[in-house]
C-alpha cells in the first residue's frame, strides 16, 4: 500500500543512514536527526515536546544500564569474577558441555526475574564470560552465548515484560504462562549453547592453562566477595516474589545499592573512577535509546507507525506467520518492548482464533529476539562489551541462526497453539 | 578558550534551551480544566474528604454533587479513569454542566485520575489539550492526557505489578487506576485513589455506578456494556432498549478471574451495581495514522478504515470516523437507559434526571453546543 507515510518513512531512515554512514555520527544523534527531518517533512516543524517527551521513554532503562554498568564493574574490580571463574573451572574441566549448558542457565537467571535481557548480560553474563574464554571460546562466540541465554532469559518465566505488555493489550491475565514459556525457551536455551560452543567441546588441557587462571580471593575475603551479588539477587527476588514487604525502589537503586556493598566486600578499588568509567562506556548506547525514543514518537505522530502496522496486518494468512516472525524482530531494531507493544498487540488480536496464551508467549519470544536487532541490539551490544569486543557485528553473527530457529520454533509453537492448549494448559 | 570548550558552551545553552521550552510545555499540563458547575450542582467535595490520606496531592479530585431534594436513589458516574479515552472525561461534563435532577441524586466524579491528565504517555505523541467552540462562540480547553497515573506522583514501576490478588501484571500497570480496585490504604499512589473512590461508592450507597471508557477499534470489547453480575438483568434490558434506539452494543458479563477492575471489584467490595462502558476511539489504537487532536475529535483515520476493510476491527469503519459526538452521545444515551430501567426494576431508588443531550441532538448540533460558556 503506497501512502504519504511511505514517503515520510524513507525519509527517516535516509537521514538516518547517511547521518550513521557519511557523516559518522554517533547512532543516538543519527536518530535524532533522522526523527526531526520526519517532523519537517510531514509538517510538524521541530516539536521540541515530543522529542522530549519520546526520549523520555527510556529513563528508567537508561538509569538500569548506567547503574548495572557500575555493578559489573564492582565485581570486576573487587575480585568476584576472578574468583567464580577459577572455582567454575577447577570443577568442572572434565565436563565441558555440562558447564557450559550451566552457565547458560546462570545467564537465564537474572532475564527470568527481571525480564530484561539488559540486566542478563551486565550481571551474570560478565561472570560466565571469562569462564567461556578460558574454556577457549573466541570472545565473539562467548557474546554470541551470553547474548543468546540473555534473550531466551528475558522470555523465560517467571517473569516475561513482552508477554505482560501484550497480554496487557489484550486484557489477558497473566496466568498459565510457566509452561508455555518454558516448552518455548528451555529447549533453545540447551540447543543453541550447545551449538556455539560445539567446536569447543572438547575436554581442555587443564595443565596447560592453569597457571593462567585467574587467582582466587575467596580465602582472603570468604564469603564477604559475593556480597554485590547476593545483595542483588535477594532485592530482584524479593521484588518478584514478596512485593509488598517494602516498597519497590527499582532496578537502578537495586544495582547502586549493590554496587555501594561492593566497596566493602573484596580488593579496594576506587568508586568513583570506576563509575566514571561505567558511565563513560554506557553513554553510546544510552545515546542511542534517547534516539530511539524520540524516532518512535514521531513515527507514531507522523503516521508511520499506523502504516508499518496496517502493512503486517494486510499479509494474506499464508503469509501472516512469516509477516510475525519477520516484522517483530525487526521493529526490536527501535526497541523490543516496543515492538510488544506495537505490533505483539494487534498481532495478538488477529490470532484471538488461536489459544492467547500459547500465541502470545511465541509472540513475546519473537519480541525478545529485537533485542539481537541492531542498531539499539542491547543484548549484542553489552554482550560484545563484557567480552572487549568493539564491533557488536562481528558478535551478532554468530546469532543469526540461533536467532532464526527460535524464531521458526515460535511460529511452529503459534500455530498449533490450540494442539499445544490441551496438553500444556 | 579551546575550541573543545567552546562546543561545550553552546550546547549547554542548547540544552538549557530545550529543558526550558520542553518544561515551559510540560507544567502547563498539570494547570487545571475548567468545568461549570450547572444548574442540579448542589456542593462539590473532593476524594480526600472520603479518604483524608488524600489531602494536598494532585489526584485529589472534584466530586460533583447533583441533588434534587427528592428522596430516591443514587447514581454515580466515573470519567477520566483513563484520561486519554476523552469521551469519558467529556460525558461526564455534560452530565455536570447540563443535568436537571428531580428525583434521586447523581454524583459525578469527571476526572477520576486527576494525576493522568497531568501528562501524555510517551511514544504515543497525543495531543496535550482539544478545543470545543460553545454556543456563544467562546472555546473550551480540556486537557488529553494519559491512560496512567503521572510517574511524578508515583515512581518507579516495579518490573511485575503484583495486584491485591495475587495477579501478574505489567509493571506500568501498577499505575493504571482499573487495574487497582478494590484499593489499599497503605498501598500505592493509585491504589490509594482506588481506594478513595470505593469510599465514596461506600459512603454514599451508591445504588448504580458506572464507569466511562474507550476502547481502540481493534479491540474486541467495545460499543460494550461490561456488568457486575449482579447488575446483569439490567445490563441486559438497557442493551435492548439502546438497540431500539439503533445503538448497537454488546454485552459482557465482568469475567470473575480478571480482577481489580471497576466493573468486579465495585460490585464485589459494595453493594452498588457496578458497570462499565466503552466507545470507540482510534486516538488510543495501535493502527492509527497520523496523530492529532483532530483524530481525537471526529476518529477519521484511513489507517483503521483499511484495517475495517480487512476484517481486523470489532466496529465498522469507514470514512465518517467516530466522532467525539457520537462517542459522547453513545455513553449519555446508555447511562440514561439504564438510570430509567433501574427505576422500573427499583422505583424506590428512582433517579429522574433531564436536560442532557442524547446521541441524536449530539450528533446534530455538535458537542460544544453543550457546554456552558467560559466566563
Amino acid at each position: 500500500m503506497l501512502s504519504i507515510e511511505l514517503l515520510y518513512f524513507v525519509v527517516m531512515v535516509g537521514i538516518f543512514a547517511v547521518c550513521c554512514f557519511k557523516f559518522k555520527l554517533p547512532v543516538g544523534i543519527a536518530m535524532a536527526i533522522s526523527a526531526i527531518s520526519g517532523c519537517l517533512v510531514a509538517g510538524f516543524g521541530v516539536p521540541i515536546r515530543h522529542l522530549i517527551e519520546g526520549a523520555f521513554n527510556y529513563l528508567n532503562t537508561i538509569l538500569v544500564i548506567a547503574t548495572a554498568m557500575i555493578f559489573m564493574k564492582v565485581v570486576q574490580y573487587n575480585g568476584m569474577m576472578d574468583t567464580i571463574t577459577r572455582w567454575l573451572i577447577e570443577k568442572y574441566y572434565s565436563k565441558p558441555a555440562l558447564l557450559i549448558v550451566g552457565l547458560s542457565f546462570i545467564v537465564v537467571f537474572p532475564g527470568m526475574i527481571t525480564g530484561s535481557s539488559t540486566a542478563a548480560v551486565l550481571t551474570a553474563g560478565v561472570l560466565v564470560s571469562p569462564v567461556l574464554i578460558y574454556m577457549g571460546l573466541p570472545k565473539e562466540i562467548t557474546a554470541a552465548v551470553v547474548a543468546m541465554a540473555a534473550v531466551f532469559g528475558e522470555a523465560a518465566p517467571p517473569v516475561n515484560v513482552n508477554a505482560l505488555i501484550i497480554g496487557g493489550g489484550i486484557d489477558l491475565p497473566y496466568i498459565g504462562f510457566t509452561l508455555p514459556l518454558l516448552v518455548l525457551t528451555v529447549p533453545l536455551i540447551i540447543a543453541t549453547s550447545l551449538f556455539l560452543s560445539r567446536k569447543y567441546l572438547k575436554v581442555f588441557n587443564f595443565e596447560k592453562i592453569k597457571d593462567n587462571l585467574p587467582d582466587s580471593y575467596l580465602a582472603d575475603f570468604g564469603i564477604r566477595l559475593f556480597l554485590p551479588t547476593i545483595v542483588l539477587v535477594v532485592f530482584m527476588v524479593r521484588e518478584a516474589f514478596l512485593p509488598k514487604l517494602f516498597p519497590t525502589l527499582g532496578m537502578p537503586v537495586y544495582f547502586l545499592l549493590a554496587a555501594i556493598v561492593g566497596i566493602f566486600s573484596g580488593k579496594k578499588f576506587n568508586f568513583l573512577k570506576i563509575s566514571q568509567e561505567a558511565v563513560h562506556d554506557a553513554l553510546p548506547v544510552l545515546g542511542i535509546l534517547m534516539g530511539v525514543g524520540m524516532f518512535i514518537q514521531v513515527m507514531t505522530l507522523t503516521g508511520v507507525r499506523g502504516y508499518i502496522v496496517i502493512n503486517c496486518l494486510s499479509l494474506p494468512p499464508y503469509l501472516l506467520y512469516l509477516g510475525i516472525a519477520l516484522s517483530i524482530p525487526l521493529f526490536g531494531a527501535v526497541s523490543a518492548y516496543g515492538s510488544a507493544s506495537v505490533l505483539g498487540v494487534p498481532f495478538a488480536l488477529a490470532l484471538l482464533e488461536s489459544n492467547p496464551v500459547i500465541t502470545v508467549a511465541a509472540l513475546s519470544q519473537l519480541a525478545a529476539l529485537g533485542d539481537l536487532m541492531p542498531p539499539t541490539a542491547l543484548a549484542g551490544i553489552f554482550a560484545a562489551q563484557i567480552v572487549g569486543e568493539k564491533n557488536y557485528f562481528k558478535v551478532l553473527k554468530y546469532c543469526v541462526l540461533p536467532a532464526i530457529v527460535t524464531a521458526v520454533w515460535s511460529i511452529v509453537i503459534m500455530i498449533f497453539a490450540n494442539a499445544l492448549a490441551k496438553i500444556l494448559l | 578558550m579551546k575550541k573543545n570548550e567552546k562546543i561545550a558552551i553552546f550546547l549547554l545553552i542548547f540544552a538549557a534551551f530545550v529543558i526550558v521550552a520542553a518544561g515551559l510545555e510540560f507544567v502547563d499540563q498539570w494547570k487545571p480544566d475548567l468545568i461549570i458547575p450547572g444548574p442540579s450542582v448542589t456542593r462539590t467535595a473532593r476524594l480526600s474528604d472520603y479518604f483524608p490520606k488524600l489531602k494536598g496531592e494532585y489526584c485529589d479530585t472534584t466530586i460533583y454533587f447533583l441533588e434534587s431534594g427528592e428522596p430516591g436513589g443514587t447514581v454515580m458516574v466515573l470519567g477520566g479513569t483513563h484520561p486519554n479515552e476523552p469521551s469519558s472525561l467529556l460525558s461526564a461534563v455534560l452530565l455536570i454542566e447540563n443535568a436537571v435532577v428531580t428525583q434521586g441524586r447523581i454524583i459525578v466524579i469527571p476526572q477520576a485520575n486527576l494525576s493522568g491528565f497531568s501528562h501524555n504517555d510517551p511514544q504515543e505523541a497525543s495531543p496535550r489539550k482539544i478545543h470545543f467552540e460553545t454556543a456563544g462562540g467562546g472555546v473550551r480547553v480540556f486537557r488529553y492526557g494519559s491512560r496512567a497515573t503521572n510517574p511524578i506522583h508515583q515512581w518507579p514501576d516495579p518490573d511485575i505489578y503484583i495486584n491485591q490478588f495475587g495477579q501478574s501484571l505489567s509493571g506500568s500497570e501498577t499505575r493504571n487506576l482499573n487495574r487497582g480496585y478494590p484499593g489499599d490504604p497503605e498501598g500505592n499512589y493509585t491504589e490509594q485513589i482506588c481506594y478513595g473512590i470505593m469510599e465514596v461508592i461506600r459512603q454514599e450507597a451508591s445504588d448504580l455506578s458506572i464507569d466511562l471508557h474507550e476502547a481502540s477499534p481493534e479491540y474486541p470489547v467495545i460499543n460494550a456494556i461490561v456488568a457486575h453480575e449482579r447488575a446483569i438483568d439490567l445490563a441486559s434490558i438497557a442493551v435492548l432498549d439502546l438497540q431500539m434506539e439503533d445503538l448497537d452494543y454488546s454485552l459482557e458479563i465482568s469475567p470473575p478471574s480478571f480482577r481489580g477492575l471497576t466493573h468486579r471489584e465495585w460490585g464485589d467490595y459494595s453493594d452498588t451495581l457496578a458497570i462499565l462502558m466503552e466507545t470507540a476511539n482510534a486516538s488510543q489504537g495501535r493502527i492509527r495514522g497520523k496523530t492529532d487532536e483532530a483524530l481525537v475529535l471526529t476518529g477519521k483515520d484511513k489507517m483503521y478504515v483499511k484495517a475495517a476493510e480487512l476484517g481486523r476491527l470489532y466496529v465498522p469503519y469507514d470514512e465518517n470516523g467516530h466522532p467525539i459526538e457520537e462517542r459522547v452521545g453513545r455513553h449519555l444515551t446508555a447511562t440514561k437507559m439504564l438510570v430509567e430501567n433501574m427505576n422500573m426494576l427499583w422505583p424506590e431508588q428512582a433517579v429522574v434526571y433531564h436536560g442532557v443531550p442524547d446521541y441524536y441532538e449530539l450528533m446534530e448540533q455538535g458537542y460544544g453546543n453543550y457546554l456552558l460558556p467560559s466566563l
